[in-house]
């Protein structure tokens, strides 16, 4: 493979951006987030001029490595810190500093009166270059740094305003749930080493020719964890609602567009593994339809802007596992699915952010409406985000999801139709939740207070939302045509030919059925909340479903019920018991020297004639003794 | 039938002699001498005697000899060593005793009666402690070399009576003292009863009071074993009373306490020598062959005296009675000296009585300093805090307490360390397991004191710690040193021993 | 010039020095402490560079004779694994010294006192990692438990006297029953025809003694240095005294003399008897990952600050006991980093621990609260140390857990695999702490909190600067420590697992 010394720099800059404001401390707040800025546009410079690059090389030279150092070696255990750079990560490189420039600059306004501001732009600049590494690193182990890095990135942003309790608490939940998905992560590695003896993507698909199933397979479930924690992916998605409580701008590059699809990054590139892991194949599979209606239904219940969209991310990104789950068929799908998503969700966070910037930090639906009038190009760009999402075509998200569900019921025997019409029935819902929340913000009628003055925000704030809003419309007809995508991808795949054997149903039939979903979820909307007038204060008299859905399907509370009160209570049990118990023995054998000291001392009763009673006693027993002995 | 006159080697039997001579001195001194010198005097007496006595002890020490006095002495590196121990500890004492400050004014006198307040305010002094104190060194010495019965009950008894009496002589508390001294002399005389009863029924089995003779007929198994039984378990009450080994203990923490705390230090340092040097040389020369029948006892004893001694020793809240407790424990580790019956067992034995002897000493003097008004301090409680006030003496006392717990670099762990391995490398695990966690029952207490010391807030009730006169800082200083040395640097002393200790027969 | 005496001795010198200087000077004493401390930890960097990795032998090697009579020698060497702890020992001394600048006020003695204590401890904390000499280990472990106990006592917070007593007593104890082995393995050597106590000899003697007398030897190793690491049940000693001791004498505590135990376990459980050493295995995996899950819980259950940095050590100290009773290269070289990288972790906790506590005026972590706003770099810098405890990737402790997992993985999967379940409990240890103590609002009493000054910024920066070059490049310490650990393997008899799947390469 072909390598390079200048994969390095796309990961460096952001990086000297972070460190150089965290050190730098105030004297640097004047400038400081023109810095991260500059050094976030810098790196996705660097990525353009590296897809030149390789644009410009054949199919099989294209993928190139940078070894830096050697970073642990002991024995056979022997890691380099090294990068590869090919085209699933150009891909992902590209988005994230892509999509990550323009959140820098709306964040430049959308930050412009927090104190904080400089420590803010220190934070993204540190995720930019964690997710970097996390998606260069050549293998696992790298990965793993990135994996976590992205994670303590999050954390610090979620708290960026930890001075309220409840979201330093959201922080801390996402950080620890995000650990559970990490500890997926290790075991997947070290059952790696131990089984395969390699950890580098390139050795484990060398040996996973010849290992077995079971070892596969293994480590293929333990991905599947780390996915479902990074991704907010089902059992682990009860972070990402909380996540919300940071800057919207964190929600839309961070809970939106990037770090959340690091799990379906983490599978395509273990592509290998899955396909010789039908098992584990089958569990990302079934992970993805879960959280797809999952994340959909919870959607449907939010008044809060913000946690609505995080539940269509949750859902969308239920789409991206499912594709990763067909195999080869879906891999390139889900990740065109991912790019698109990228750009329609952060554009609509970014604008959700606007609305929000117009109406006092309101994030609450109920008290918007008619919002069309007084920031027109919000309503734009947010509504063509509207249209990529539900797969309006000619629209991006049309493509992509419609490609995703094709492959699903293209998946073969039983799975086939299941999984089809599980993505129906998603693309239906997502159509009702979005156009809900474009009503209740949009188009219904005002409901907010006199002293509210909604209005439109600054360039530097819609001007990110345009260019997103071009991507969304675009991305998917570019990717699609000839295939370009898929034929640039396939070759990370090992490039397995034709997938398309035969189709359970037609191309344009499965396009019609999804259109015909989106119609009804659109219509349901519309009767449902535009004809209707809404009350700004949620009803309470609503359906089990409703409240149950409010409460995201009650997944805190069972996490809650199974883990956080047993593990208190283990917790305090555990504290009593090591001072009655591990202490308490200590002392007490302490305490049996002691009186077992003050009961002999008895024997001392200074009577001359008691001690002369034990000399006698003891020469008697003395010869007793030895008399014993000779016997 | 004839009689035929002694032979006798006086160079061999000079270094007791000289004692003895000292002490003769010492008593016409106390008949003729005006009371304002006998101090002095008696002082200058004893330590002369001491040091040339050590001297012709130098001298004499490679003429080893079965028949310094016929049978009934045998002069050899063990007795030399045990000898020479014995003189050290005797000087240090006596730099002790020489503070009369601690010694009623008239031991006659009634407590608290008409005389006694005259002889206070006529400020008379006890110096007939001098000449007893040159007594017992005297039969201390002879003690561990005699190699006949009759002169060992001699040496026994020469070495006991001037310690029943000097028992008796503490200023304060004069009572307790007279107590102490009377229960001393009862039970040492029980004592001693069952030893010269053992002594008879020894006879009875090797028709020889003489241990060459006595040895032979244990090595020819002639005689009744019962009878042998017998003596040997009666003679090892005799003696195990003095080493105060449990169960034969009980008179150690009263004798102790009550005694004058110089006079304490000498009996708890010398007498152990002493008594040691006697069970060693019994039983390592004639008893040896018997060994399987008294081996399981002596490690029952060895094993409860240490266990017994560091149990209650942690209840105790007199620092003296504190003392006594940890020298009963000590008496139990020394007895696995005795258990091993090795030549290593030999030198551990003989390194730690020496080692332990001295830090003995030291730590008495130190609680001979440690006063209020009325004298001598010896309440724990009142010691608190004592790191504050003097920090020198205190740490000084701290250190012989880490010696006594065996804390590495100083002179108890090596004594530890080597009897242990002595024992243990005779075979018997137990003592060692049990050694070692006695050692850590020990420990507690040892380490308690120190808590007091430094960790706590002096209580102000006037316990303060008085100048010590010249010689006690002598004795002190000079303790403190040898600990050290011993426990950092022991090679040359340890060589040494290993090269002079012996017995011959 | 290397000398591994020299190196030992320069501290003492220090102590002398400050010895002779005028109490009244402190700051003159602190500068001087300060000053000598870091001439130490030059002078061993500079030694550290002179060391041949290469070169699997012990280096820098003195031979004396010390004590013949027990065929007990003064040697020193060191192989990688001695090396990078005497590095580290010599480099957080300094750091205690300047962080804790005013530490040495406010206790029952002078700042001389202090200092003198802890140049001493360093003396020893580098002959202890350095003696090649089973009784001079021995004597410098127990040596050790002085000064420390004097500091905890003597300079220490709330329960002082008592936390510094237990921590002597767990000690002494473990100390005696490693005492027992000695003395097991001393009797024992006489069958290799030698009296000696040097390591290279000894680890000769499993070949020629009982499976079961090398396991009751192994044990007594074992249980001294599991109480030092300390491992569950044996560590509630730690928890009162680092809450007792001055922040500094924690991080000595925790972050050096804790390590004795885990060095221990390496070069002398595993390296003097191997098959001992396999026979308990099963038994110490199992109580390592008790001790990281238990450790764990405690530390989230814990309110007092001190307390909960203690029981992350515990939790800790399992990962190192497991990853060197993994036996795999990856298992013991992690193990060994981990010991250097927990160094400064816990440093780093501790010291700003302290530094908060100090200002606060109270270790409850309920009563910090906001101080991110108050005290940004303050809050910072404990973000950072939090985020080396939990291992977070690109600090130094991930890399020695990941290798700890990865190498108990390969022989013990069920073992790591419950143990990672402790890397989550981690995140909540952490984070917990971090959200009360920096997060929220700002709890009264601490609005006027100052952030950290120039010396405090300066103590602490090469702590951080370690904790993150070595998690990006532990090269150099890995290319010290692998030829070490894979020599200890192989004369172990072990060799690392293969792949299990590497069917057909």
């Amino acid at each position: 493979m072909n390598t390079s010394s200048s994969i390095v720099y796309l990961i460096a800059l952001p990086l000297f951006g972070a460190v150089a404001l965290l050190l730098g401390g105030r004297r640097t707040d004047k400038w400081g987030h023109l810095l991260a800025t500059a050094m976030s546009a810098g790196s996705f410079a660097v990525g353009i001029y590296q897809l030149m690059q390789m644009l410009g090389r054949s199919t099989e030279e294209r993928a190139i490595t940078q070894t830096l150092f050697s970073w642990i070696s002991v024995g056979s255990f022997d890691i380099d810190a090294a990068l590869l750079l090919d085209q699933l990560s150009i891909c992902f490189v590209l988005l994230i500093t892509g999509v990550g420039t323009l959140i820098h600059i709306y964040s430049i306004s959308y930050m412009e009166h927090d104190e904080n501001r400089r420590r803010f732009f220190a934070y993204l600049n540190l995720f930019i270059a964690s997710m970097l590494l996390l998606v260069l690193g050549n293998s696992y182990l790298n990965l793993y740094v990135g994996w976590e890095g992205v994670g303590l990135a999050s954390y610090l942003l979620i708290g960026f305003w930890n001075q309220k309790p409840a979201y330093a608490t959201a922080s801390k939940k996402a950080f620890v749930m995000n650990r559970v998905g990490d500890m997926g992560l290790s075991f997947a590695i070290m059952i790696a080493f131990a089984t395969l003896g390699t950890t580098t993507f390139a050795g484990v698909a060398e040996a996973s020719h010849h290992a077995s199933e079971a070892a596969l397979t293994a480590i293929g479930i333990m991905l599947v964890i780390a996915a479902a924690g990074k991704s907010a992916q089902f059992p682990l998605q009860a972070w990402l609602g909380d996540a919300m409580a940071g800057p919207t701008p964190v929600s839309a590059l961070i809970h939106a567009a990037t770090m959340v699809t690091a799990g379906v990054y983490l599978i395509v590139r273990s592509n290998f593994i899955f396909d010789a892991a039908p098992t584990a194949q089958l569990i990302v599979v079934i992970v993805g339809a879960i959280t797809l209606i999952f994340g959909a239904l919870i959607g449907t219940a939010k008044d809060d802007i913000k946690k609505a969209l995080a539940a269509s991310t949750m859902s969308q990104i239920g789409y991206m596992i499912l594709g990763a789950g067909l195999g080869p068929a879906g891999y390139a799908f889900a990740i065109m699915h991912l790019l698109t998503h990228g750009f329609f969700k952060a554009g609509m966070f970014l604008g959700a952010g606007s609305v929000m910037h117009g109406m006092n930090d309101e994030v609450n639906m109920r008290k918007y409406g008619n919002l069309r009038k007084f920031m027109p190009i919000t309503f734009v760009t947010f509504g063509l985000g509207y249209l990529a999402i539900i797969g309006v075509p000619p629209f991006a998200g049309f493509y992509s999801k419609d490609l995703l569900i094709e492959t699903a019921f293209d998946a073969g025997g039983i799975k086939g139709p299941i999984l089809g019409s599980i993505t129906l029935l998603g693309a239906a819902i997502t159509a009702f939740y979005m156009t809900r929340v474009m009503i209740l913000t949009f188009t219904s009628k005002a409901r907010w207070d006199e002293n509210t003055h909604p209005h439109e925000s600054p360039w530097l704030m819609w001007m990110p939302m345009a260019v997103l809003a071009v991507g969304s419309v675009t991305t998917g007809f570019l990717f699609t045509r000839g295939d370009a995508l898929v034929n640039w991808l396939n070759p990370v795949f090992g490039d397995h030919g034709d997938h398309h054997s035969e189709h359970l149903f037609e191309p344009i039939v499965v396009s019609m059925m999804a259109l015909t979903a989106v119609a009804i979820g659109v219509a349901i909307a519309f009767f449902k909340y535009q004809r209707a007038d809404i009350p700004a204060v949620a009803p309470t008299q609503v359906s089990f479903f409703t409240r149950f859905a409010r409460k995201d399907l009650g997944q805190d509370g069972f996490n809650e019920a199974v883990f956080m009160r047993p593990g208190q209570k283990l917790t305090s049990l555990l504290v009593k018991s090591d001072d009655r118990v591990v202490d308490g023995a200590v002392r007490g054998v302490g305490r049996l020297a002691i009186s077992s000291g003050s009961w002999l001392r008895l024997s001392q009763t200074g009577f001359a004639r008691s001690y002369a009673a034990f000399i006698l006693i003891g020469a008697v027993a003395l010869i007793a003794g030895i008399w014993v002995v000779t016997q | 039938m004839q009689f035929t006159s002694p032979v006798l080697d006086y160079a061999l039997l000079a270094p007791m002699l000289i004692i003895l001579g000292g002490a003769i001195i010492g008593v016409l001194i106390e008949a003729f001498l005006s009371s304002v010198y006998r101090l002095q005097a008696q002082l200058f007496i004893s330590v002369m005697a001491i040091i040339t006595s050590l001297l012709s002890l130098v001298l004499v020490r490679d003429r080893l000899s079965v028949t310094a006095a016929m049978k009934t002495i045998t002069f050899d590196g063990a007795g030399v060593l045990l000898q020479g121990s014995i003189l050290i500890i005797a000087l240090l004492s006596i730099f002790l005793i020489a503070d009369q400050t601690n010694f009623t004014a008239a031991a006659a006198t009634v407590p608290g009666s008409a005389q006694e307040r005259e002889a206070v305010q006529a400020q008379s002094r006890t110096t007939e402690v001098f000449p007893l104190t040159l007594f017992a060194v005297a039969g201390m010495m002879l003690f561990t070399v005699a190699t006949d019965l009759i002169t060992l009950f001699v040496a026994l008894e020469v070495l006991s009576l001037p310690l029943y009496l000097m028992a008796g002589l503490a200023r304060n508390r004069r009572l307790a003292s007279q107590e102490a001294a009377l229960k001393y002399f009862l039970l040492g005389a029980f004592a001693s009863a069952f030893f010269i009863f053992g002594a008879s029924f020894i006879y009875g089995y090797s028709s020889s009071l003489t241990y060459s003779g006595i040895q032979a007929a244990v090595v020819g198994g002639a005689g009744n074993d019962v009878f042998l039984l017998l003596g040997m378990a009666l003679i090892s009450v005799g003696l195990l009373f003095k080493i105060g080994a449990f169960p034969f203990h009980a008179w150690t923490p009263d004798v102790y306490q009550g005694s004058p705390t110089a006079i304490t230090a000498f009996m708890a340092a010398a007498t152990k020598v002493a008594a040691f040097g006697a069970i060693l040389r019994l039983f390592y020369v004639v008893f040896a062959n018997a060994e399987w029948e008294w081996k399981p006892a002596a490690v029952v004893i060895a094993i409860a005296t240490m266990v017994f001694g560091s149990l209650v020793a942690i209840t105790q809240r007199d620092v003296k009675r504190m003392l006594a407790y940890s020298s009963i424990a000590h008496a139990g580790f020394l007895l696995s000296g005795v258990i091993a019956l090795n030549k290593a067992g030999l030198d551990a034995s003989i390194f730690y009585l020496l080692s332990y002897g001295i830090a003995t000493v030291g730590a008495f003097a130190i609680v001979t300093i440690i006063r209020d008004s009325s004298g001598e301090v010896t309440d724990l409680n009142r010691w608190s805090g004592l790191g504050k006030r003097s920090p020198v003496v205190a740490s000084t006392f701290a250190f012989f307490l880490l010696a006594f717990a065996g804390i590495p670099l100083t002179s108890g762990f090596i004594g530890k360390f080597s009897i242990f391995s002595a024992a243990y490398e005779s075979g018997s695990l137990a003592i060692l397991i049990a050694g070692v966690l006695s050692s850590a029952i020990a420990a507690f207490f040892y380490i308690r004191v120190i808590v007091l010391m430094f960790f706590k807030d002096p209580v102000e009730d006037g316990t303060s710690v008085v100048l010590p006169s010249a010689l006690t800082t002598i004795a002190i200083t000079i303790a403190a040193v040898v600990t050290l040395v011993l426990g950092v640097f022991p090679a040359p002393v340890l060589n040494f021993i290993e090269s002079t200790a012996t017995f011959i027969r | 010039m290397t000398s591994l005496t020299a190196l030992a001795l320069l501290p003492l010198l220090g102590a002398l020095f400050i010895g002779i200087i005028p109490s009244a000077k402190v700051d003159l004493i602190k500068k001087f402490a300060l000053g000598t401390t870091v001439v130490v930890a030059m002078y061993a960097i500079y030694m550290a560079t002179q060391f041949k990795s290469s070169n699997v032998a012990l280096q820098f090697v003195e031979k004396h004779e010390w004590i013949p009579a027990f065929g007990i020698n003064y040697s020193v060497g060191v192989n990688g694994i001695a090396l990078v702890l005497i590095v580290m020992s010599v480099i957080l001394t300094p750091i205690v010294v300047l962080a804790g600048w005013h530490e040495s006020e406010g206790g029952r003695w002078s700042a001389k006192v202090f200092y003198v204590l802890i140049l001493v401890l360093e003396t020893m904390m580098i002959g202890v990692f350095a003696a090649t000499d089973i009784f001079l280990f021995y004597v410098i472990f127990e040596a050790m438990l002085i000064p420390v106990y004097f500091l905890i006592g003597g300079y220490g917070s709330g329960e002082r006297a008592a936390a510094a007593v237990k921590f002597l007593i767990y000690s002494l104890f473990g100390g005696l029953l490693m005492l027992a082995s000695i003395i097991g393995i001393y009797v024992n050597s006489n069958k290799l025809g030698v009296k000696s106590f040097d390591i290279t000899v000894i680890s000769e003697l499993h070949n020629y003694i009982s499976p079961m007398t090398q396991n009751l030897l192994f044990l007594g190793f074992f249980i001294a240095f599991a109480i030092k690491a300390p491992l569950w049940p044996l560590h509630t000693w730690l928890p009162d005294a680092a809450k007792a001791g001055t922040p500094g004498t924690s991080v000595l505590l925790l972050g050096v003399l804790d390590k004795v135990g885990t060095f221990g376990m390496i070069n002398f459980c595993i390296a003097l008897f191997p098959e001992a050493s396999k026979t308990f295995t099963p038994v110490i995996i199992t109580i390592s990952v008790i001790s990281i899950l238990y450790g764990a819980f405690l530390a989230i259950g814990a309110r007092d600050l001190k307390r909960l940095i203690a029981y992350t050590s515990i939790s800790h100290f399992g990962f190192i006991t497991m990853g060197i009773f993994a036996m795999t290269s990856q298992g013991l070289s992690g193990a060994t980093l981990y010991m250097f990288n927990h160094g400064f972790s816990t440093a780093a906790l501790f010291i700003v621990g302290g530094w908060m506590i100090a200002r606060r005026g109270s270790s409850t972590i309920a009563d910090f609260g906001g101080l991110q706003r108050i005290t940004p770099v303050m809050a910072w810098m404990f973000f950072l140390a939090g985020m080396s405890s939990l291992a977070l990737p690109g600090l130094s402790s991930f890399v020695s857990e990941f290798l700890v997992l990865v190498g108990t993985y390969t022989r013990y999967p069920v073992a790591a695999i419950i143990a990672t379940f402790g890397i989550v409990l981690a995140a909540l240890y952490i984070l917990i702490p971090v959200q009360k103590a920096l997060h929220g609002p700002t709890t009264p009493g601490n609005e006027s909190l100052k952030d950290l000054n120039l010396r405090e910024k300066i103590a602490i920066a090469p702590v951080m600067a370690a904790i993150v070059a070595f998690g990006i490049y532990p090269s150099p310490l890995l290319n010290i420590i692998n030829p070490a650990t894979a020599q200890v393997i192989e004369s172990a008899g072990f060799t690392d697992p293969a792949p299990t799947e590497n069917v057909g390469k």
